[in-house]
């Protein structure tokens, strides 16, 4: 091509050159998009909810069970809505969510201890102590942006200050956290025994008063903080602050949600979805680093988690948004499956664990790789933690082989180039 | 603030290459401070004498390297092959420098300068080569002490004097004492005055006033807390990082070397050389906060004692400077046989004394498995030692640079300056000794540069961490007065601090704008900038904190990771740690019921309660506390630890939340809905990773929050100070005072003067207003 029409080629780069020089538009980018090959299936997703199970969730007693195995322990197994597929019996409502999900029985990671574990599910990078990479949520709310202008496009509910957020990234991309689901968005309502009055009273004073500074300050966060005020008065005011206010639903949904604090982060969750937020994380409070008596623990916690998973997707899929939104369950490793002889628990295991999708173009009542018998090591197709958050950048439409540079420099991609596994999707 | 978007990558490259302003006349421009910047950044990494094999042969680093690379043409510049491959589109394979490394292209500036400079001649005007190791700095002055600040700060004032008469430019005015006084409270102390403070200092008339203020400011439990943030964020403090580990005694040793006046060098050399358990040594810290990463390790010091940034070399050579992943690996060796540094093998029986006899005894008594775990738990904090081991470094598998290394092991050596041979046995002194020394050409640089950035908010080189041998300071006689004078203060920082403080520059008005990214600091006055997030928090806590720097939460009860506890459990015999293994088993199998039982007793108190039986709520609370008594007997007896319960028992405090201290006594990172996080503490995941840029939250938090909730309460600190005055006036003007630091102006109190009635709901809106105003969030 080149040699062929020379005349052409330099006409292309001064085009190029001028464009560089103008718009800052990096033109290798765009030209190595151009040549890379089309995602196979389009992308369905338009929203993300990303349950987080802090500590690290058992899978051979939940959605990997070992039959017969003296592993199990005497839990039982139980049959789901999809011929062949078993669960725990501690999940009695997902098994009949089962035709809705694809569950990935061999995720490995190589992360041992809950804080590094943790980063890597959050930013599929190895934890250095140089630079904080951005959570996934950052990576989709700057790639896709939000489709609510006032709302953030990024929430996160329950989570826990270890948080990567928005790693190098700029902070508006960080998660906005939701500390209690209950009470909302925090300090957007007025604190009690202040009124409507008070408040538009006060609003008024500071506009009185706050000119002569604003005038002498051209600095321009002086002028963001007006602006941010502003917003903020309008958020108190505006109707999308409903979605944060869950006691709008019925008596009916907040009961199959259940009353503990991960069910109505997930019922929180659904009206975020509803209101257009882009990226909902919801981390389960509870601990599920079960180190002691794992059978009493588990009948402790399962219960909460699996009404309140399940309502979710049920819910979603009743409204009709379960097509677009990818409901993904994540946590920082498996736990072995020898029950420890002297405190009767598990303890961390990070060579073969479960992580599952649902919604947003993934198969569903899907099982994709295997561990073994003893459920200790994957059998069949292994899965690491970049791949599977690379298949969920992808299902949301990102492209996940689009290089970004740090401020200082260093080039990241979504999922550390983990590779989108194509058989997940429908 | 420090997490800038992709636009800062580009506008701070061209900081780090040096400021290079260009100058617009036909003259050729100056070889040394505009070319040779360009191709130090852009060149270097690649083509010249610090590569074994320079990439096409091409050595531009000297005079005569450049001649005999024939890209230069200076009949026809356009036609010059340096200009024409830096120039290339983006898309072009031959672009220079390539941006699959990571290089960054020139701009059209730049292409301009060098296209000027080859024009006119493109001569090398008496320069020869490029000396790659940085010289040591000659280093002879003679020893002050802070009572030689008044002629430090003549000296100071001069240079900045002769400075702006060379420019045609001058001083803001002097700050007013309101002004003053709120700026050097938040610079130094780490919040606003209270009242009281102010009214004492605005009432005094000496005219040394502000000297004296500053000097009691210095002194003072204030400037240790705020302090202590700022270092925290550079070292990285996270209060519960060490799994096991008395992580909480790094933090504590950090505020004592504050406290102490430990020199800044002398703290530098404690850390480096520490050694032990963090109860002999809290320095310890510093290693077992990188454990398992002694790259990381070295190249965070390197940035935060050097200004310097390495981590680029730890995995190949540095894309944007001269600096190999060899010159990295060679300094890396001197910390990397530190034991928790470079493999976790710093956490190993092997550091337990008592190891060998109790295992011994355990073997006679044929002990079960469940016992020999329990005397592993509890000689746990025993196995992490931190001490010099044989390990050395070897050019491994990720020892790309020239894998005919690979193998082989690394001989320690600096990385400029001075050389600092060492032993095995003295490697990490040998590096203190370096590092620390005056004669190094960054490290009081540095630490000043540092200093000046935090009470003028900015640096004289920025980024701070952006040191090289061609990024020149903007005022280098300054910074050069200022890296001597540190040196010749011995590295006393509040010394140091007292100079900057008493300076005109500092008691000058603000400049109200921002700082462009690479524009030069006009010394006319500090820079604006937003409070961080501690000075908020301790600022709106000093309306509602009788002596708040005062105020220290109740020291918990750290059970076995108490410091005492751990004292003893080091010097116990064979016989006493399992004694206390025995017990550890007991209780944790008591402990394992206990928590069961707990489980139930809250199910069955929780259906009480839904019944409505209040009767039988009430009897099985009772129960149920008599029965979890002996349980909580044996806790304390084992010292097991847990929350402090204890109350407040100081009337100052009496009857406010134990959380209310200030933020330099709360646990980092905080939960991520606090006050703290909102406004942007950091997480000290990374080096200074804090950050000031409005968010929603923030007026929502500052509005409805608890904090200025609290404030509006009729029985708030400031309400009951107000309250001794019957003028409305005159709390209007205290209102000013104690929010802003300040007297409302004239144009403000005609304002107000139609809601001045006194009505008790007036004054709380004022309060909010204030509290709610931009001018409340910024430091002038």
């Amino acid at each position: 091509m080149r040699n062929q029409f020379p005349a052409d080629m330099s006409r292309r780069r001064f085009i190029e050159s001028v464009a560089k020089a103008w718009f800052g538009v990096n033109l290798l980018q765009a030209a190595g998009n151009a040549v890379a090959a089309p995602p196979p299936k389009p992308a369905k997703a338009t929203n993300v909810i990303y349950l987080y199970m802090r500590g690290g969730i058992s899978h051979i007693d939940t959605f990997d069970p070992k039959p017969g195995r003296e592993e199990m322990a005497g839990v039982q197994t139980i049959e789901t809505s999809v011929p062949g597929v078993q669960v725990s019996e501690w999940f009695p409502r997902m098994a009949r969510q089962m035709h809705h999900v694809t569950l990935v029985r061999s995720m490995t990671s190589t992360q041992g201890v809950h804080e590094r574990g943790n980063y890597y599910a959050h930013t599929s990078y190895f934890q250095t102590p140089t630079i904080t990479h951005p959570a996934l949520g950052a990576w989709v709310l700057k790639q896709r942006g939000s489709d609510n202008a006032l709302l953030p496009g990024n929430i996160l509910i329950n989570g826990s200050p270890q948080h990567p957020g928005s790693g190098y990234m700029e902070s508006h991309f960080a998660p906005l956290p939701i500390v209690d689901p209950e009470a909302g968005l925090q300090n957007s309502r007025l604190p009690n025994g202040s009124t409507a009055m008070d408040f538009r009273r006060r609003t008024q004073l500071v506009e009185l008063l706050s000119g002569g500074f604003r005038s002498t300050t051209p600095h321009r966060f002086a002028a963001a903080y007006d602006k941010v005020h502003a917003q903020a008065v309008e958020l108190m005011k505006s109707k999308d602050l409903a979605a944060f206010d869950i006691s709008q639903e019925n008596e009916a949904t907040r009961a199959a949600y259940g009353d503990s604090t991960f069910g109505r982060g997930c019922l929180l969750a659904r009206r975020l979805v509803e209101h257009g937020v882009r990226y909902i994380e919801v981390e389960d409070n509870q601990n599920w680093d079960t180190h002691n008596d794992q059978i009493e623990s588990m009948q402790r916690m399962t219960p909460s988690a699996d009404q309140a998973i399940a309502a979710l997707i049920s819910d979603l899929h009743q409204r009709g948004l379960l097509e677009s939104t990818l409901v993904v369950m994540a946590t920082e490793f498996g736990r072995s499956p020898q029950l420890s002889t002297v405190t009767a628990g598990r303890n961390h295991h990070p060579a073969v664990f479960t992580w599952w999708a649902a919604g947003g173009g993934i198969k569903g009542g899907y099982v994709y790789g295997k561990s073994d018998d003893a459920a200790e090591r994957v059998a069949e197709n292994p899965v690491n933690m970049p791949d599977f958050n690379a298949s969920v950048a992808h299902a949301v439409g990102i492209d996940v082989a689009k290089v970004e540079h740090s401020p200082s420099g260093r080039p990241f991609t979504v999922a550390d180039n983990g590779q989108v596994i194509h058989d997940l999707f429908a | 603030m420090m997490r800038y978007t992709a636009i800062f990558l580009f506008a701070s490259w061209l900081a780090t290459v040096g400021y290079c302003q260009v100058s617009e006349s036909s003259e050729s421009p100056h070889f040394e401070r505009e070319i040779l910047p360009l191709l130090y950044g852009r060149c270097f990494s690649c083509h010249s004498e610090k590569q074994a094999e320079p990439k096409a042969g091409l050595r531009l680093d000297s005079a005569e390297g450049i001649a005999a690379a024939k890209v230069l043409n200076v009949a026809k510049p356009e036609e010059s092959e340096l200009l024409i491959r830096v120039s290339l589109p983006h898309a072009d394979e031959g672009l220079m420098p390539p941006l699959n490394g990571g290089g960054q292209p020139l701009n059209d500036a730049e292409r301009n300068l060098l296209r000027r400079w080859i024009a006119a001649g493109a001569s090398m005007q008496g320069w020869k080569r490029f000396e790659h190791r940085e010289a040591a700095v000659d280093y002879k002055a003679k020893p002050v002490t802070r009572t030689d600040v008044p002629q430090l700060v003549r000296q100071f004032d001069a240079i900045v004097e002769r400075h702006h008469s060379a420019a045609k430019s001058s001083l803001n005015s002097k700050n007013s004492d309101e002004a003053f006084l709120r700026r050097v409270y938040l610079d130094v102390a780490g919040r606003i005055p209270s009242l009281a403070e102010s009214q004492e200092f605005l009432d005094n008339t000496a005219p040394d006033k502000r000297s004296r203020l500053i000097d009691t400011l210095l002194d003072g439990e204030g400037y240790i807390s705020h302090t202590f943030n700022w270092k925290a964020d550079q070292l990285r403090l996270i209060t519960r990082g060490l799994p096991g580990q008395p992580g909480y005694l790094y933090d504590e040793w950090l505020k004592e070397s504050i406290r102490s006046g430990m020199p800044h060098d002398e703290m530098v050399r404690r850390l480096i050389t520490a050694d032990g358990y963090l109860w002999d040594d809290g320095a310890v810290g510093f290693y077992l906060r990188d454990r398992g990463m002694p790259f990381d390790h070295m190249s965070n010091m390197a940035r935060v004692f050097l200004g310097t940034r390495l981590e680029c070399a730890q995995c190949h050579d540095h894309p944007f400077e001269p600096i190999t992943q060899r010159e990295f690996y060679e300094l890396t060796a001197y910390t990397f046989g530190v034991s928790n540094l470079y493999a976790s093998s710093g956490y190993s029986t092997e550091n337990v004394k008592q190891w060998k006899a109790v295992t011994a005894k355990l073997d006679a008594m044929d002990a079960p498995k469940s016992l020999r775990d329990f005397v592993s738990v509890t000689a746990a904090p025993l196995k992490r030692l931190t001490k010099d081991t044989e390990h050395r470094l070897r050019f491994g598998a990720e020892f790309v640079a020239d894998p005919r290394l690979q193998g082989q092991t690394v001989q320690w050596r600096t990385i400029f300056g001075d050389e600092a041979p060492a032993s095995v046995e003295t490697r990490r002194e040998a590096l203190a000794a370096w590092m620390t020394s005056p004669r190094n050409p960054r490290f009081a640089k540095n630490i000043a540069n540092r200093l000046f950035k935090r009470v003028m908010g900015v640096g004289l080189i920025e980024p701070v961490d952006s040191f090289s041998p061609v990024n020149r300071p903007q005022h280098a006689e300054l910074l050069g007065f200022l890296t001597e004078t540190m040196c010749r203060l011995q590295f006393d920082e509040r010394a140091f601090l007292s100079l900057l403080l008493n300076s005109r520059l500092y008691q000058s008005e603000a400049g109200r704008g921002e700082l462009e990214t690479g524009a030069v600091f006009p010394l006319r006055g500090p820079l604006l900038r937003r409070l961080s997030a501690e000075q908020l928090w301790d600022s709106l806590l000093t309306l509602l904190v009788e002596d708040l720097d005062e105020r220290k939460p109740a020291e918990p009860d750290r059970g076995p990771l108490g410091k005492e506890y751990l004292a003893r459990l080091t010097n116990m015999t064979a016989d006493e740690l399992l004694a206390r293994s025995y017990e550890t088993m007991e209780y944790h199998t008591a402990r394992r019921t206990h928590t069961l039982e707990l489980e139930k007793q809250r199910d069955a108190l929780r259906q009480a309660r839904v019944a409505g039986n209040v009767e039988e709520a009430r009897r099985l609370q009772q129960e149920f506390a008599n029965a979890n008594e002996p349980f909580e007997e044996l806790h304390r007896r084992l010292n097991m630890g847990g929350p402090a319960t204890v109350a407040d028992s100081d009337p100052r405090w009496v009857k406010l939340p134990s959380t209310l201290v200030r933020a330099s006594e709360l646990p980092t990172p905080i939960s991520l809905g606090h006050f703290l996080r909102q406004f942007g503490q950091s997480d000290r995941r990374e080096i200074d990773a804090f950050n000031r840029n409005p968010n929603v939250t923030h007026s929502l938090g500052l509005m409805n929050g608890e904090l200025t909730t609290a404030i509006l309460e009729d029985t708030s600190l400031l309400r009951r100070i107000l309250s001794e005055s019957n003028d409305a006036f005159a709390r209007t003007i205290e209102i000013y005072r104690a929010v802003l630091v300040r007297s409302p102006t004239e144009a403000e109190l005609s304002q107000l003067r139609p809601a001045e009635e006194p009505r008790l709901t007036q004054e709380a809106d004022l309060i909010w207003a204030l509290i709610n105003s931009p001018e409340f969030l910024f430091q002038q």
